[in-house]
């Protein structure tokens, strides 16, 4: 409880900071919206060509490219330094969080708000609204399956970036592991053979954030549900047990920073 | 010109110091041909046809290359010139006796062509083994020259987006949104070839098709007609862009404010 606390009142020192700059946030919100419906133009275009794909169809598409930008966007949004945590760990900055008597892991994640993240988060939803698949039930689902996925994306890229304490480097890894996880989540998962489908849910699991939870809002089922809660809960614990490994190794010059 | 070389040399020495990281950054070709290899083999079959609109699978997949190649490869300008007018870094380069725009052109050359040459390589292999060989030799000159050309393209309008930060705060989403009209309307991901009729007629004519379709589809099916066109279609577009980046450039250095330093 105390720990939640914690998180809303940086989420909303985060928030209100990222609104300091406020024609930035906008303008970097509505452009992110335009970019997602400009890239998934590409979609409709294919699919106006060819209608269906190993039984896969456009209404799919726009499901799983809702919840994929949905949750690509919340991670920016509330663990926006899951996206540079492996510089933070490079750079000696995990010193200024140490000495706070927070769980690290969790502050170093929700320091830091990506403004675009916005625009993701919301095309995500217009994304569902025009799949043509709309339900308040369906909504409902979206919305836990957009968690969810979250919480997997968090949790992938913090263990990709806490790689960074035995590579001592993160920036290309990061890079390799984020366009790895968009381009499998938003692809048709009937194009992948079996092998290919055992790495998209235990190694890179873009499953878990396009295909089975679209496929969750499209069916109600306990087992699709199980799976993704499986999902979620396997790869945070992992995540989380990584991360705190790395930190036993991890070392800094005490430089003197600042964290703004 | 001599200034310009050594500037050239020097981002291109500097690309090459450490190979592993170049290697390492350009993989992730491979992981996007996988996935395109991946979805145009199943959309051909599905199909039912060797060839869907004159292109085969073999072709498609050295297409796409092409334009994987161009597009991870080029260098992110709009960024970097962005950043130098928004920290003020621009003035450590307009006091140098060399002008702005050709350095920048120069140093991005210097650090694009070996990303290209390495993502070609490692895409090249793959797309081999996946798709068949790549096309014949001789069709290589004329995509090369029309790949300049669309290489120059990106330049103007990349430096055209950086140069922006003179008027507006934050430039990020102009980028993306050229990105993703050059994904679309450059048919990046989808050769313009298999699109709707009204929709290669908007593409041909905006500059988008003429930075990647253009060379892309030279390399897999060239012919003198096609390239005669893409190259009157470069100037036309350059033309146009570099005036436009000549005009922005004037006018961004009239409104320059330089505070000590």
């Amino acid at each position: 409880m105390r720990e939640l606390k914690f998180l809303i009142a940086l989420w909303k020192t985060n928030l209100a900071a990222a609104m300091e700059y406020r024609a930035a946030f906008i303008s970097q919100s509505i452009g992110m919206v335009l970019n997602d419906a400009v890239y998934f133009a590409v979609w409709i275009i294919f699919f106006n060509r060819f209608p269906s794909i190993s039984g896969w169809q456009l209404t799919d598409m726009f499901l799983v490219f809702g919840i994929s930008a949905s949750a690509f966007g919340l991670a920016g949004l509330l663990f926006g330094n899951a996206f540079n945590m492996g510089d933070i760990i490079v750079s000696g900055r995990l010193d200024y969080y140490l000495s706070l008597p927070r769980l690290t892991l969790l502050h170093v994640l929700a320091s830091r708000v990506i403004p675009s993240s916005f625009g993701d988060f919301l095309y995500g939803f217009i994304s569902y609204f025009a799949s043509g698949q709309f339900s308040l039930v369906g909504l409902g689902r979206f919305i836990l399956s957009v968690a969810l996925a979250t919480t997997v994306f968090v949790a992938f890229l913090v263990l990709v970036q806490s790689l960074a304490f035995w590579l001592g480097t993160g920036g290309v890894f990061t890079n390799m592991a984020i366009n790895a996880m968009i381009t499998f989540a938003i692809y048709p998962i009937t194009l992948f053979n079996q092998t290919a489908k055992v790495i998209l849910f235990l190694v890179v699991p873009a499953a878990f954030m396009g295909a089975v939870p679209a496929g969750f809002v499209k069916n109600f089922s306990w087992s699709t549900l199980g799976l993704m809660l499986l999902g979620a809960a396997g790869f945070l614990a992992l995540a989380i047990l990584i991360f705190y490994a790395g930190l036993r190794r991890y070392g800094s010059g005490s430089a003197i920073q600042t964290e703004v | 010109m001599k200034k310009y070389l050594a500037v050239f040399k020097i981002n291109l020495l500097n690309s090459l110091a450490y190979p592993a990281e170049l290697v390492t950054r350009s993989a992730m070709i491979l992981l996007f041909m996988w996935v395109f290899f991946q979805l145009w083999h199943i959309t051909f079959a599905a199909a039912g046809s060797d060839t869907i609109n004159r292109l085969t699978l073999r072709d498609t997949m050295w297409y796409l290359l092409l334009a994987e190649t161009l597009e991870l490869g080029r260098p992110r300008l709009a960024r970097v010139v962005s950043e130098q007018v928004k920290d003020g870094s621009i003035a450590y380069l307009l006091n140098k006796p060399y002008n702005f725009l050709l350095y920048q052109l120069s140093s991005g050359l210097g650090e694009s062509l070996p990303r290209m040459g390495m993502l070609f390589i490692l895409g090249g292999a793959l797309v081999w083994v996946m798709a068949g060989p790549p096309p014949d030799l001789v069709n290589w000159p004329l995509a090369l020259v029309a790949l300049a050309g669309a290489w120059l393209l990106h330049f103007c309008v990349n430096s055209l987006i950086g140069l922006s930060a003179f008027t507006v705060e934050e430039v990020a989403p102009f980028e993306w949104i050229y990105q993703k009209l050059v994904f679309i309307l450059g048919g990046m991901l989808i050769p313009l070839d298999f699109y709707p009729a009204w929709l290669q007629t908007i593409a041909r004519s905006l500059p988008f098709a003429y930075m990647m379709y253009g060379p892309a589809r030279l390399f897999v099916l060239p012919d003198m007609q096609l390239f005669i066109q893409i190259l009157t279609g470069q100037l036309f577009w350059f033309a146009i862009l570099g005036g436009l980046l000549l005009l922005v450039f004037s006018r961004g250095m009239k409104r320059l404010a330089i505070n000590g330093g």
